[in-house]
């Protein structure tokens, strides 16, 4: 208890360096939120610039003279409480547009993660088994030339191929504008179509890590004594490698499980964002186009608590896999 | 056996016997000599000819041209100096500024060592996607040097080094030529920087080899992203202009054009990787056995 009780605190005290770290990065971003309307509105009235803006910061509900400190306060203070901040671009509140995006970034990200830790075990493990033999061969070059594209290529080179060339995947959206949202099998339908994208460049690159550890670790567990043991006592070679092997080498993985959950809410943005996907990362995008430095602080907020928590249930599963750890 | 304890037998020929080794050699070496004797041999002209726009891939132009009629084979060759110089750079200050305070947070105990170790584990989880967005939106109108790129991307690789060398740091310190060069007054850097240092040397060196790929995929990132004011034939900027400026991936005579520039990012990078699990399994007898 007091080993939860003290890692606590340390997260705390780190979330709270991380978040002002992120806070003055955002701060320090050129540019004024309300440049874009100060032009409209000085072209519309016929009027300065200065005066235009003055008027666009009224409207927007900015204070240009607020200090830092202040701001930095009024930030802290209202995310103690459960509120991320305010969206000068879409007029809202951060937690409005939080509640419309995170369920489409998660609903991608659990699904993108189910599936490729099932296929990346499955496939790890058989490469593992044949290890030597052509198959196996090809699944390694192919997970480790899947490694060497970078994330955003691979987003590139899917809505290139699959929207652009064949025309199979939407464009953006996460579901067509002219359907409203029901708990119809049509609706449903048009979701995963959908999602299909951003699900591929999610997943793909994640089956070929998956794979790729599973086999490591299959490799090293087949090497251990109690495997030969197994086989000592005539255990069926089908029982040893699934109870044995297969456990074994899987542990240690499902724990990473977590982990790989939260460093995705901040690697999901690149695809969103490519993809039009209106999750956390889409907005995100657009709060950097449209220097919405409300709705970027709070959006990265919301990135870095996933990512520690998740960080925080990984090491929790890591002690309770591993009783190693704990005694530390 | 004299003969056979030199560097030749210890580095370069278990290097070229392990194949994934030797094959990431050649890749990487090819590479190296595009980006270094490259750009003498093969010029560049960088004035449009749009005549010759989106012409197929020739022997004159060996991965076809652009669409401003400039040839893409010259480009890479020119690029693949700033590509390979900017990965190296960032890649070695991440080993460094890790290994600085990985030794630091080794070595400290206390309060102290508490807060180095926030300090990396803030580092740690601020994901480097949307920090590098962000990043490359307020330098978007900067000219920014080699180094300062660098730097920037080397800020978002070190704290995972930090964290293994100062689980290293930790093994080594409770042994016993530690404690005698404590008593001796040695001082905290000796026991620091040629105690403890030159130990995991060997271990530093395999990770600047495996930190490549990130250091290379976060600059292409970033000039991909945007932060544009830099060497324009960078193999990020080119895939940058060839999907978003010239509309490459919507005219089907362009295809070639972000194909070309894929081909090499994606080649060099499989050619770094191979390498890294190749010294990785020369370095690690562990690992040798399962390949």
């Amino acid at each position: 208890m007091k080993y939860i009780l003290n890692k606590v605190v340390y997260l705390a005290l780190v979330l709270l360096l991380a978040l002002s770290g992120v806070f003055i990065m955002v701060n320090k971003m050129p540019g004024d939120p309300a440049y874009g309307l100060a032009v409209s509105i000085s072209q519309q009235r016929n009027m300065e610039i200065d005066k235009a803006l003055e008027i666009a910061h009224q409207m927007m509900g900015i204070n240009p003279n607020e200090s830092l400190i202040t701001r930095y306060i009024r930030f802290t203070t209202n995310l103690l409480k459960g509120n991320f901040g305010y969206s000068t671009y879409y007029q809202a509140s951060v937690n409005e547009i939080i509640a419309k995006a995170l369920p489409w970034t998660l609903f991608v990200i659990s699904l993108a993660t189910f599936i490729s830790f099932f296929v990346g075990i499955y496939l790890g493990a058989f490469s593992a088994q044949k290890r030597g033999k052509i198959i196996d061969i090809v699944i390694s070059a192919v997970s480790s030339i899947i490694q060497a594209i970078p994330p955003f290529v691979l987003a590139v080179l899917i809505l290139f191929v699959g929207a652009v060339q064949l025309k199979i995947i939407p464009l953006g959206g996460a579901y067509p504008i002219d359907v409203e949202p029901s708990f119809s099998i049509n609706f449903i339908i048009k979701v995963l179509h959908h999602a299909i994208g951003p699900l591929l460049a999610t997943a793909i690159p994640q089956i070929a890590a998956w794979t790729l550890a599973m086999r490591g670790n299959t490799s090293q567990v087949m090497e251990e004594d109690f495997i030969r043991f197994a086989q000592i006592r005539g255990l069926k070679d089908s029982t040893i490698a699934n109870k044995y092997i297969k456990n074994n080498a899987m542990l240690p993985l499902v724990a990473s499980l977590a982990i790989t959950i939260g460093y995705m809410l901040g690697g999901h943005t690149l695809v969103e964002a490519i993809f039009n996907y209106p999750g956390i990362g889409f907005y995100f995008g657009k709060a950097i186009a449209f220097r919405d430095f409300g709705l970027l602080t709070g959006l990265f907020s919301l990135i870095v608590i996933g990512v520690i928590i998740t960080t925080f249930i990984a090491e929790l599963l890591y002690a309770m896999i591993d009783p190693r750890v704990r005694l530390k | 056996m004299k003969n056979k304890s030199g560097f030749f037998y210890n580095v370069i020929k278990p290097l070229t016997s392990n194949k994934k080794a030797l094959i990431g050699l050649i890749i990487t070496l090819f590479f190296i000599l595009m980006a270094t004797i490259g750009p003498l041999i093969i010029k560049l002209d960088m004035n449009s000819d749009f005549a010759n726009r989106y012409q197929k891939p020739s022997l004159k132009h060996l991965f076809g041209t652009d669409y401003f009629g400039i040839d893409i084979f010259a480009q890479i060759v020119h690029g693949s100096r700033s590509v390979i110089s900017l990965t190296l750079l960032a890649s070695f200050f991440a080993v460094t500024i890790g290994t600085v305070i990985g030794i630091l947070k080794g070595y400290l105990e206390g309060f102290l060592g508490k807060v180095v170790d926030a300090f990396i584990t803030v580092f740690l989880v601020i994901p480097s996607f949307p920090a590098l967005l962000i990043l490359a939106a307020i330098f978007s109108n900067t000219k920014l040097n080699a180094v300062e790129v660098a730097l920037i991307v080397a800020t978002w690789l070190w704290a995972p080094l930090a964290k293994q060398v100062s689980a290293q740091v930790l093994s080594i310190k409770s042994k016993e030529f530690i404690e005698s060069s404590k008593m001796l007054n040695m001082g905290l850097r000796y026991i620091l920087f040629s105690d403890i240092l030159p130990l995991i040397m060997p271990y530093i060196f395999v990770n600047f080899i495996t930190q490549l790929k990130g250091a290379m995929e976060f600059t292409i990132g970033l000039m991909f992203l945007g932060l544009a004011k830099f060497d324009s034939t960078h193999w990020g900027i080119m895939l940058n202009y060839s999907l978003y400026q010239a509309g490459a991936l919507y005219t089907p005579k362009g295809f070639h054009y972000p194909f070309f520039i894929i081909l090499n990012i994606v080649l060099l990078i499989y050619g770094g990787i191979l390498l890294a699990q190749g010294i990785e399994e020369v370095f690690n007898p562990k690992l040798r056995g399962h390949e």
